[in-house]
């Protein structure tokens, strides 16, 4: 038994630890009726270790569906406070991946959103490897490791007996959290890396130096998006999306100021006050958030904002699978 | 095995509608969902239809995409909940009847992955279509049994338990993309003039959105189960609506989706009617 090893006993202690104090936001899948869900957990016994991948991502600890941003009152600007510690425990390797994505678009650059921050630097994710895809799944075509990613804060993955899992700490966070617990004074994080996928897997991308306006017309859009129903569930359950809307509603005296999760696939969303509609259909919108993903934040940050988590396509109502897509894009590229 | 000899029944006679040109576009089910779901597939050549599937896993509502087409001449396979979308969409006035040709598939109730019998159709009592330009039968199914709806059960005046179903709801609205009732141009939540959302946009707002959608649906929703099969977050959406479907069969002895030239009958007025939905009282029994 390596020194990086926790077993599974010692790990549920940690969690009713974390579960029960005050002072900290466990977020853990949980089932919630008849879907596998990311809840606040008060009852660490109810955790749901497994493959099984949550419907929706972890992503509300660090951007929260509703969020109250600040308060308007006799003329002062209150900003909301925040002191909350928050663990996300269960996350798989692509919420973390897809957090690193969250990360250089909220941070990178000329401006930093400070709601964002406070929560990314108060949280510690912790990842549990996959044992074995999920359908839907396509994380090895997006080039990523199904058991790790360096973004996480711990990295766990099941040691082949069964009996618990090895350790990897990323991250100062991580190791502050480790070394909390009298439990797990002893532990030595081991040492990892991600893998690269295995060879004779295409890796499902867009090269970032194409024109846009060059894939516009280069599959056939209406025929790909004719089933969409454009709800947009796919948007709010992605680990990656991450675009927002403020809100601002008037109390008696006081307004407050929220920012929720908006949806490129809502009609509303670049509806122009003039009533004109530069994104008038579902064609249009479907368009956006493949080429947005697969290239506009891959030419601005370096990334592709899909992890193949699978979640959109595992959960669309209509079948709309963004893989078949982007792979029906690349068929077609020069 | 019926599913097999509709199967080819269903490819026949799309192929025959689009060799013929009577309609455009015949919009039926295809391969490519996960866990062998079929996908709404759109067939506008004759060899196209070669690929449509028949199974028991054919579970989407097609019927709205009917509506999304309305201005063409569409053929769409329709078990009996599509085919009453369809009735209603036409008793609403908003699609001809001439630009939709309703081939009609005996059904006998769609399975999940597992196998197991989709809650709503083990709930479904309407087996054959009640309308359509041609129909495919399975004879192996049971006469259509009475159309009254089954006793709505579960969470009448719970509001804890309504409070925690609507607690899983995101506010995606896939319940209201997928309903075939829900096809305003522009729905009363995403209207800022009034603005319907209550101040914090939580639970209240989700509370607005479920109640108020339940009330919209009041005497028109088919029972065809698209709201509660579209939920990833698995919330229970259907029996609100079950309950003011049922007190509108009591009331009226209306049910939608049988009759094209049935007024809707939330849309019709009688000076006599005693207005129990609005005014309350117990007497309506």
């Amino acid at each position: 038994m390596s020194s990086s090893f926790i077993s599974k006993e010692t790990l549920n202690k940690i969690l009713k630890r974390l579960a029960a104090a005050e002072d900290v936001l466990l977020l853990a899948p949980v089932w919630n009726g008849k879907v596998l869900d990311f809840v606040t957990v008060t009852d660490a016994e109810k955790i749901v270790i497994s493959d099984d991948i949550p419907y929706k991502s972890p992503k509300e600890a660090f951007m929260p569906q509703t969020e109250n941003l600040m308060t308007f009152l006799e003329g002062d600007v209150l900003e909301s406070e925040y002191d909350k510690k928050t663990v996300v425990f269960g996350a798989k390797p692509c919420d973390a991946e897809a957090l690193r994505v969250l990360h250089a678009v909220l941070t990178d650059g000329k401006f930093q959103d400070p709601f964002f921050m406070r929560r990314f630097e108060s949280s510690v994710l912790i990842a549990v490897g996959c044992a074995n895809e999920k359908p839907g799944c396509f994380c090895a075509e997006r080039g990523f490791d199904r058991t790790f990613s360096d973004f996480s804060d711990i990295m766990l993955h099941e040691d082949e007996g069964g009996s618990g899992y090895t350790v990897t700490c990323l991250s100062d966070k991580g190791r502050g959290l480790l070394s909390g617990f009298d439990e797990t004074k002893g532990i030595e994080a081991a040492e990892r890396t991600a893998e690269t996928p295995a060879a004779g897997i295409k890796k499902l991308e867009l090269d970032k130096n194409i024109e846009d306006r060059e894939l516009f017309d280069i599959i056939d859009w209406e025929k790909a998006t004719e089933i969409c129903q454009g709800c947009g569930m796919c948007t709010f359950i992605c680990p990656s999306c991450h675009c927002f809307d403020f809100k601002d509603v008037s109390g008696f005296n006081e307004t407050k100021r929220y920012r929720c999760w908006d949806s490129c696939m809502y009609p509303q969303f670049t509806l122009h006050a003039s009533g004109h509609n530069p994104r008038a259909s579902v064609k249009e919108r479907f368009r956006q958030r493949v080429l947005h993903k697969y290239l506009y934040i891959n030419k601005i940050f370096g990334y592709t904002a899909c992890t193949g988590c699978g979640r959109c396509i595992r959960s669309c109502p209509a079948g709309m699978n963004i893989k078949k897509v982007v792979e029906s894009i690349m068929e077609v590229l020069p | 095995m019926s599913f097999d000899a509709q199967r080819g029944k269903i490819k026949e006679i799309c192929k025959d509608l689009l060799e013929k040109g009577t309609v455009d576009t015949v919009i039926g089910y295809a391969e490519g969902g996960i866990d062998g779901a079929r996908i709404p597939c759109m067939c506008g050549k004759p060899e196209e239809a070669d690929a449509l599937c028949w199974d028991q896993r054919c579970v989407a509502n097609l019927c709205t995409y009917a509506y999304d087409k309305r201005d063409k001449k569409t053929g769409v396979v329709a078990k009996p909940c599509d085919v009453r979308g369809i009735v209603n969409y036409i008793a609403e006035n908003q699609l001809n009847r001439e630009n939709v040709y309703i081939i009609g598939v005996d059904c006998e109730g769609m399975a999940g992955s597992d196998g197991e019998k989709l809650p709503w159709c083990a709930e479904c009592s309407v087996k054959t279509p009640p309308v359509y330009d041609v129909r495919v039968e399975n004879p192996d199914l049971p006469d259509k049994s009475s159309t009254k709806i089954e006793e709505p059960g579960g969470m009448t005046g719970d509001f804890g338990k309504f409070q925690k179903e609507i607690g899983k709801c995101i506010l995606c609205y896939s319940c209201r993309q997928a309903c075939c009732g829900c096809y305003c141009p522009v729905c009363f939540m995403d209207r800022g003039v009034p603005n319907w959302q209550p101040a914090e946009p939580g639970q209240s707002a989700k509370m607005m959105y479920h109640l108020g959608r339940a009330a919209h649906l009041a005497g028109r929703c088919v029972e065809c189960g698209a709201c509660e099969r579209v939920c990833a977050s698995g919330v229970d959406v259907r029996y609100l609506i079950r309950e003011a479907t049922g007190f509108v069969e009591d009331m009226y002895g209306f049910r939608a989706g049988f009759d094209t030239e049935a007024d809707p009958v939330m849309a019709s007025y009688d000076a006599n009617d005693r207005e129990i939905g609005f005014l309350g009282g117990d007497d309506h029994e």
